[in-house]
C-alpha cells in the first residue's frame, strides 16, 4: 500500500483510539496516547487567532496529562455525565514516517446521567504526531473550540 | 410566583429566601437597583483597547454595552442600542474603527456616541425625509459614566455614582491597588461560561471560605486554601464589597485536618511545575479574592491574575467571562507561571469547576422551595471582619446591603 495510506490509516486509528479512551471513561490510558514530551492545550478560538496564551487546559508533559486525569478521579467534583466525541474531516498536513502534522474537525456532546445531550463544544484540533516505539502518538495537541461560551463546566479533555 | 409581596424572613441575614434566586420580579428589580443603580459596574482592562479606535462589546446587568476609546484617547463606554430603533449595533466582539454605523438604516455615531450622520434625512427628490425640526443631537447613543483605576475600568449608568476611591472604601482600595498597583497590564486570554444559577450564588462563592476547605479537595490537599492557615475575611464599611485573604501552607496532616475529609495526604502531583508558585505581593498573603458589587471577581491565586466578570442572564443564568492578566513587564518564565497556574481555574479548572457544578445544583435545589431558606450562622448573625475563614460573614454583609439596595 502507498505509504501516504498506511499512515492516514495509523492517523485514524491514533483518532479513534483518543476518542474511545475518554469517551469509555478511561482517563488513565489518556495520557499514554501522548509521548513523554508533549504539548496539550484546550482553548478558545478568540485566544488561538489574536494570538492569546492562555488556554483552559494546558499540559506540559505526560506527567501533567496524569496529574489531570488523577485529580478528576480524586480530587474533582462533578455531576455524573458521558461525553462523546465525534472525530471527522482529518486532513494530513506533512506526513513523513515518523512525524505527522494533521488536522481535525471535533464535535463533543455531553450528557448528564438519564438527561438530554448538549453540545458540549465544537472546533478543530491541530496535532502533531510522532512515532514512540513504533507507535504514533501526540506530540502536540492543540484544541481550539468554537463554542467561546462554554456550558457550565469543561470537566473531562476534549 | 408569589401572591402576597416577598418579606424577608426574621431581621437580620442569617436568613436569605430561596426566592431571590428565582423570582422574575426580584431579578426585575436588580436589574434597576443594581446594574443600573448608583454603582460601578467592571466593564474591562485598558489593555484590551490601547489604541484609539479599539472597542469591545460587553454587558451590564442585561443592557449590551460598547467600551471604545475615542480619537483623543479618551475611554467611552456607550449603550449598544441604536437611537433610532434600539438595534444592538456591535455585532463584533471587539476591534478598532473610526465610527459605528448601525447595519440596519446606517445611522452613524462617532466614537464618543455622538450621532453624527442619519442617511436620507433631507429625503430624495424633495420627498420624504426627516421632519424639519428634527435635531441629530437629540438621538445620541446612550452615554455611561465611565472611571479607570490603575488600567481598570468601571461605567456607570447613575449620575450619582460616587467617586471610584470613596466607593471602594479605604480597605477594599487597598487590596484592590495590591494587584492593580498602577503597573501596565498584559493581557494573556480569555475564558467565558454560561453557569445554570443565580448571579448571587456566584458572588456568594467567593464570599464563602467555608466551602473552600471542604469541597477543593485540590485546595486543601496541597495546602493552596485551608481552613487552619491565617486568613482574614474583611469587608467595607457598608458590606457590599469583601476580600478573602490566606496563606499557603504546605501538604502536611495538622491536628485540624482530621475535620477535613478532603484532605489526601497521598495524592502526589507527577510534575510539580503546578504548584511552583513564586512570590510577587508585598505581605505574606499568597491568596486574596476580591469581590466587587455589583459585578466582578479579582482573581490572585499564587501567580495567577484575572478578572471575573459577571453577567447576567435572566434568574437562573449568569455568564461568567473571565480574562486573565500579567504585567507587562512580566518576564517569559513568570508568563508561564501565570498561564500553567491557570489550569487551576475557569470552566476547566482543578478548582472551578467543582464551584460551578456546586452552584448549579444549588439552583436546581431552591428553584423548587422558593419560601424556604438558606441558613447563614457560621461565625453568627452578624457580620464583622474575622482573623479565620471558619465565617459565613461576607455572606450576611452582602445581603444586608442587599436589602437595603432593593427594599426587602
Amino acid at each position: 500500500m502507498e505509504e501516504r495510506w498506511r499512515i492516514r490509516l495509523e492517523v485514524e486509528e491514533l483518532y479513534a483510539e483518543y476518542a474511545a479512551c475518554l469517551d469509555g471513561d478511561r482517563l488513565e490510558h489518556w495520557p499514554e496516547l501522548f509521548t513523554d514530551e508533549c504539548v496539550y492545550k484546550v482553548m478558545p478560538r478568540e485566544n488561538f487567532e489574536r494570538g492569546f496564551p492562555l488556554a483552559l487546559i494546558y499540559c506540559e508533559s505526560r506527567g501533567m496529562l496524569r496529574d489531570r486525569a488523577a485529580a478528576l478521579r480524586k480530587t474533582s467534583v462533578y455531576a455524573p455525565r458521558s461525553i462523546r466525541h465525534m472525530i471527522t474531516g482529518i486532513q494530513l498536513v506533512e506526513s513523513a514516517p515518523e512525524t505527522v502534522r494533521c488536522e481535525a474537525n471535533f464535535a463533543v456532546f455531553e450528557t448528564p446521567r438519564g438527561g438530554s445531550t448538549q453540545i458540549l463544544s465544537v472546533g478543530r484540533s491541530f496535532d502533531r504526531l510522532e512515532r514512540e516505539n513504533g507507535t504514533l502518538r501526540f506530540r502536540e495537541r492543540i484544541c481550539v473550540f468554537d463554542t467561546e461560551m462554554v456550558p457550565g463546566s469543561l470537566v473531562f479533555p476534549l | 410566583m408569589i401572591a402576597e409581596p416577598n418579606t424577608w424572613p426574621g431581621v437580620d441575614t442569617s436568613r436569605v429566601p430561596f426566592w431571590v434566586y428565582t423570582d422574575p420580579e426580584v431579578y426585575r428589580r436588580e436589574q434597576e437597583a443594581i446594574f443600573r443603580g448608583p454603582f460601578w459596574s467592571y466593564v474591562g482592562l485598558a489593555a484590551e483597547i490601547p489604541k484609539p479606535g479599539d472597542f469591545k462589546r460587553t454587558s451590564i446587568g442585561d443592557a449590551s454595552v460598547v467600551l471604545v476609546r475615542d480619537k483623543a484617547g479618551t475611554l467611552r463606554v456607550v449603550a449598544n442600542r441604536c437611537a433610532h430603533r434600539g438595534v444592538a449595533f456591535c455585532m463584533q466582539q471587539h476591534g478598532n474603527t473610526r465610527d459605528f454605523t448601525c447595519p440596519y438604516h446606517q445611522w452613524t455615531y462617532d466614537l464618543t456616541g455622538k450621532l453624527i450622520g442619519v442617511p436620507l434625512r433631507k429625503g430624495l427628490k424633495g420627498q420624504g425625509g426627516m421632519p424639519d425640526d428634527f435635531r441629530t443631537d437629540e438621538h445620541n447613543l446612550q452615554q455611561l459614566r465611565v472611571c479607570e483605576r490603575h488600567g481598570v475600568i468601571f461605567a456607570s449608568f447613575d449620575a450619582q455614582a460616587p467617586p471610584f476611591e470613596d466607593y471602594l472604601g479605604a480597605t477594599m482600595l487597598a487590596y484592590f491597588d495590591r494587584v492593580f498597583d498602577g503597573r501596565e497590564l498584559r493581557l494573556l486570554g480569555y475564558m467565558r461560561q454560561r453557569i445554570d444559577s443565580n448571579w448571587k450564588l456566584m458572588f456568594e462563592n467567593i464570599k464563602d471560605p467555608y466551602h473552600a476547605s471542604l469541597l477543593h479537595v485540590f485546595l486543601v490537599t496541597f495546602g493552596l486554601f485551608r481552613a487552619d492557615q491565617p486568613s482574614e475575611v474583611r469587608m467595607d464599611e457598608s458590606g457590599r464589597h469583601a476580600v478573602l485573604v490566606s496563606r499557603r501552607g504546605e501538604q502536611k496532616p495538622s491536628t485540624d485536618t482530621g475535620e477535613m475529609r478532603s484532605f489526601l495526604p497521598d495524592f502526589k502531583l507527577q510534575d510539580t511545575r503546578l504548584l511552583a508558585p513564586v512570590k510577587e505581593f508585598a505581605g505574606d498573603a499568597t491568596v486574596v479574592m476580591q469581590t466587587l458589587w455589583p459585578n466582578l471577581i479579582v482573581q490572585q491565586q499564587s501567580n495567577t491574575l484575572a478578572t471575573r466578570q459577571i453577567v447576567t442572564c435572566g434568574p437562573g443564568a449568569f455568564e461568567l467571562h473571565w480574562t486573565f492578566f500579567g504585567y507587562a513587564d512580566d518576564s517569559d518564565e513568570r508568563t508561564q507561571l501565570r498561564l500553567r497556574q491557570a489550569n487551576l481555574m475557569g470552566p476547566a479548572g482543578f478548582v472551578s469547576v467543582d464551584d460551578s457544578e456546586m452552584m448549579q445544583i444549588s439552583q436546581s435545589g431552591v428553584a423548587g422551595a422558593p419560601s424556604a431558606n438558606a441558613v447563614l450562622e457560621l461565625g453568627g448573625r452578624d457580620r464583622e471582619d474575622t482573623p479565620h475563614m471558619i465565617t459565613e460573614t461576607a455572606i450576611r454583609g452582602f445581603y444586608q446591603y442587599y436589602r437595603r439596595v432593593m427594599g426587602l
